[in-house]
């Protein structure tokens, strides 16, 4: 090794030096730590505090309300991550064929996704408003009771979510399909594709990596998200809107059950992990092939 | 045909400029209407417009403080990101660092880290530390939570830099510290303003710690603020709509003025690998 | 060099004097601040403001800053858990609901007010609010207001009928056919009460469950002792949605939502608390002079109607700074003028029973009398410092059964075996 290399080696040490401490204190560390919090029954309130081995992961085994919540979360997850993908390909496709307003269109799109979830939990909080709701003042008779309707309620945080997330989806492909070369769809033309056949055959392919991308970061996003329905719902009614992460932090700091909630925390951080690692195999495989 | 399809076109950007626009303009007008008149619709116009609402959100209400909170959080969150994220990216990008990979793993794990999964053990951690209801606690959360994305970003800019404006520095024989300042830095600057912004708007926005670690309006950001506004028996839509719309206020501004910078920092998120 | 060290020796002496300065003025008393959170108060004028600033002039140097708490119980509780488990909370005083008190004293997070109060202090109060606020033999708030659960109804429509305040929820339901099929008016409802998944929907089940001749708790601590009446009072309540007696968002309905549509003239029968009566009586009120109340009715073979009490108490903090001058301001929130001035300009219930018996206050509220022996009738939520745990358990059962997702024997099993596992580790 020379002196360069080894200075150099020395300078990129030093580099990631607070990196490696601000992550290892406050992500690793705790990410141990809950570990075994869930190993524990942990209850300050009552000075409960002993070691209970797989306790708790044996009764979430076999709680409804766990596994009641095990599938909000995926139905939501799903549902939502659908739709945005879905929506946002349409919204950029959309929006590429403006020739003036798109900077309007931009700035909507982006202002939903920028503004804190709690501002649009509200703001949709008072749109499915049973009485004064401007939906239901729409429906006028066939008003329906949105966030207290049982079979309705997670329809309605699902679109509420896809409203504030589509945007991100739609930035990405469109500027995606800015980078698209124009002589791309000349020759397509040339050849003789009609729009839907340039369509399916070139445009959809080309976002094909991007959408992986962006499936990828709103489905792990969709997993964790916490915000909207806390605020919109609070996981009622009946639990209906309740997902694996409501659950957690209700049994974390409602009834501060430290060791149970912990437990749930584990099994929601395991997901999103299976999750990421299944997607990054299919990214890399796809970059292997491409 | 292809008018046909123009036209659908159309109808799809007005379908998207509508869905988009009215819930901000029906929250906007919620909060210039009267007490009175919030749950007697139709009509949906008011009679008249009213700043009571604002006036209770500004003199009675924890907002101002906690925009003030947000504010100072999310500035100190972004500048301390990019302090530790600069010279974690370059190295990740440019230097031999011994455990790269292992490093670049840790790193794109954290990006998908839930924040479910460490809220209770902070939880215990800033209660013993003492460092609940206070900025540090809730600044140092968040830079945490940000910098793995803040390096990934940065490693990609720090990329696009020509290895040939380094190579120059190191020619005349300036240390790191100079290299950094006046080469990288400057060069870095576009990206890193996107970034930044990034980071400003997660810390703004960010709930579930900031719900759990602060107390009282000593370090209450503004959804912990607007998510516990208070009401007596019945929820105040009126003030909830002000205090929204002032919530609002930091990413409006964001959105409009620095969109390019957004936009560019949210592509590069996905594009770069 | 030498201009160097004099502006140095300059500067020390000015530091000196500032720091000196200092000393002296802290010397003099800086102002005391003793912090009050509560949630703000319903009613024509808030007396809070008043009675907070007639304490800082008997106390001279004292400021009292009132801080207003979330509007949910359940928030509020949520607040104080996640802060008192701090160390230093950064309040001294502050609104507990009764059902809290326990719990909190259990953590140790309020200041034991036994050895501070006279024998007697807590003797003009209500029995069960003195009980609510006593843990372990000894004495952790000072109860402020009551609340009891009461049955409203339109007096005029009921005497249109010539009908009586029912005893039985049979004959409540069956006075609303009749009504309802007199009057052909499309936009009255039955029965409006609170089924909305949260601690009101708690308070609704257990006075079904009171009324079936059961409870959730036995006194030896069993969970549900006798879950097939359980189940009938949840599937009772259900059946009053499912037949529409009560309306379909009752599932969503919390005291003020219920509160509204009866004050609108849109139902037959409210059960609610009593801050509602004022509210009926206002000068805009669509049933103003037409809104009496009774007893809860019981169930035909069952047990005679109760109502749950409840209310706010006062606690000390156990860390607060000052807390002689904080344990002065709850006595004095709880004075009988300060429980009469709050009567007067808000909708609350004082705990003290000679007020109920006040001229002026029975002037402005003739009815208090009877509401003080519907009072004394009421019977509390079981006192036990894991209610809220209990609580939290159990709402998304209820409210599963409300809304009719799950059968009632499923939700009263299902949450038997949740809250037997977590009171195991606290019991």
């Amino acid at each position: 090794m020379t002196g360069r290399e080894a200075a150099d080696r020395r300078r990129a040490l030093v580099c990631v030096a607070p990196t490696v401490l601000a992550l290892g204190a406050l992500t690793v560390y705790p990410g141990v730590w809950v570990l075994w919090l869930s190993l524990q029954r942990r209850i300050p309130i009552f000075d409960v505090s002993r070691f209970a081995g797989f306790e708790n992961y044996a009764f979430l085994a076999v709680d409804s309300r766990f596994w009641s919540a095990a599938r909000t979360t995926a139905v939501f997850t799903l549902g939502s991550v659908a739709l945005e993908v879905v929506l946002g390909v349409a919204a950029a496709l959309a929006i590429q064929t403006q020739r003036r307003g798109r900077r309007l269109a931009l700035s909507l799109l982006l202002l939903a996704w920028a503004m804190p979830a709690v501002v649009a939990a509200k703001l949709f909080e008072w749109l499915y408003h049973p009485s004064a709701g401007l939906i239901n003042v729409a429906l006028g008779r066939h008003a329906i009771n949105w966030l207290g309707d049982p079979l309705v309620a997670l329809p309605a945080v699902i679109f509420a979510d896809v409203w504030r997330t589509m945007p991100f989806v739609a930035i990405l492909c469109y500027a995606r399909l800015l980078a698209i070369p124009a002589d791309v769809y000349e020759a397509a033309q040339v050849d003789g594709a009609g729009r839907l056949g340039t369509l399916t055959r070139i445009t959809l392919p080309l976002l094909g990596r991007i959408l992986l991308l962006a499936t990828l970061f709103r489905t792990l996003d969709a997993l964790r998200a916490f915000d909207i329905m806390f605020v919109l719902t609070g996981g009622g009614p009946a639990g209906t809107t309740e997902t694996l992460t409501v659950y957690a932090y209700r049994a974390l700091f409602q009834t501060l059950q430290l060791g149970f909630g912990s437990a749930v925390s584990v099994v929601v951080f395991l997901l999103v992990m299976a999750v990421a690692w299944a997607y990054l195999r299919l990214l890399r495989a796809g970059a292997v092939t491409a | 045909m292809r008018t046909r399809l123009r036209a659908l076109a159309d109808i799809a950007v007005i379908l998207a400029l509508v869905a988009y626009a009215i819930p901000f303009f029906w929250q906007l007008l919620t909060s210039f209407k009267p007490e009175a008149e919030l749950l007697r619709v139709p009509p949906l116009l008011p009679s008249r417009l009213t700043l009571s609402h604002y006036k209770v959100v500004i003199t009675q209400s924890l907002m101002p403080q906690a925009l003030g909170n947000s504010l100072g959080i999310a500035t100190l969150t972004t500048l301390l990101s990019l302090a530790a994220g600069v010279p974690a990216a370059y190295a990740v990008a440019r230097l031999p660092l011994p455990g790269k990979r292992f490093l670049l793993l840790a790193i794109v794990a954290s990006t998908a880290f839930p924040q479910i999964a460490t809220v209770s053990p902070l939880y215990l951690l800033m209660r013993a530390l003492e460092l609940r209801d206070t900025w540090t606690g809730l600044v140092l959360v968040h830079a945490s939570f940000a910098l793995p994305l803040t390096i990934w970003l940065l490693a990609g800019f720090v990329r696009e830099i020509p290895i040939e404006a380094e190579e120059a520095a190191s020619v005349d024989g300036a240390g790191i510290i100079s290299l950094f300042r006046w080469v990288i830095v400057p060069l870095l600057a576009p990206g890193l303003a996107s970034t930044a912004l990034l980071t400003f708007l997660f810390s703004w926005n960010e709930f579930l710690f900031a719900y759990t670690f602060t107390v009282s309006e000593a370090s209450r950001t503004i959804p912990v603020a607007l998510a516990l506004f208070p009401g007596v028996f019945e929820v105040p839509w009126g003030d909830i709509a002000a205090a929204s719309m002032l919530a609002s206020l930091p990413p409006v501004v964001i959105v409009i003025a620095l969109q390019r910078f957004l936009v560019r920092g949210l592509v590069a998120g996905a594009v770069k690998e | 060099m030498v201009a160097l060290r004099r502006a140095a020796h300059r500067s020390l002496w000015l530091l000196g004097l500032l720091a000196f300065g200092g000393c002296v003025a802290g010397q003099e008393t800086a102002p005391v601040t003793l912090v009050f959170k509560y949630a703000r108060i319903l009613g024509n004028a808030d007396p809070l403001p008043a009675l907070l600033r007639q304490f800082e002039a008997a106390h001279p140097g004292v400021r009292v800053r009132g801080e207003a708490l979330p509007w949910a119980s359940d928030d509020q509780h949520q607040f104080y858990i996640i802060n008192l488990e701090g160390r230093s909370p950064g309040f001294d005083v502050m609104m507990l609901d009764c059902i809290w008190v326990p719990e909190f004293a259990r953590a140790g997070w309020l200041l034991d007010l036994t050895p501070s109060l006279k024998p007697d202090e807590l003797a003009p109060h209500f029995p069960s609010a003195v009980a609510e606020a006593t843990y372990g033999g000894r004495v952790w708030a000072l109860p402020w207001t009551f609340n009891v659960g009461l049955l409203y109804y339109r007096a005029d429509l009921l005497a249109k009928y010539g009908l009586r305040p029912p005893e039985t929820y049979e004959t409540l339901v069956e006075q609303v056919r009749r009504i309802r099929a007199g009057e052909r008016d499309p936009t009255l409802d039955g029965y409006v009460w609170q089924g909305k998944q949260y601690e009101g929907l708690v308070v609704n089940v257990l006075e079904a469950f009171w009324a079936n001749g059961t409870r959730v708790l036995a006194e030896d601590g069993t969970i549900f002792p006798e879950p097939a009446r359980a189940a009938d009072a949840l599937r009772f309540l259900r059946g009053l949605i499912e037949s529409g007696v009560s309306p379909a968002w009752t599932t969503a309905a919390d005291e003020e939502l219920s509160r509204r549509a009866f004050g609108d003239g849109h139902a037959i029968f409210l059960r609610n608390w009593p801050y509602a009566m004022d509210l009926f009586e206002g000068q805009d009120s669509a049933v103003r002079g037409k809104v009496a109340f009774a007893p809860l009715p019981g169930r035909a073979r069952g047990e005679q109607g109760v109502g749950s009490t409840g209310g706010a108490h006062l606690g000390v903090s156990r860390r607060s700074r000052h807390p002689d001058l904080a344990l002065a301001l709850a006595r004095h929130l709880t004075s009988e003028a300060a429980q009469r001035a709050i009567t007067l300009g808000a909708a609350l219930s004082p705990t003290r029973q000679s007020l109920y018996r006040d001229p002026e206050v029975t002037r402005d509220h003739p009815a208090m009398p009877r509401l003080q022996a519907l009072a004394l009738a009421g019977r509390p939520r079981p006192i036990v410092p894991y209610y809220l745990l209990l609580s939290a358990t159990v709402q998304p059962e209820f409210s599963a059964a409300l809304v009719g997702i799950k059968p009632p024997e499923r939700a009263i099993a299902e949450a038997g075996t949740r809250l037997g596992y977590f009171l195991e580790a606290v019991r």
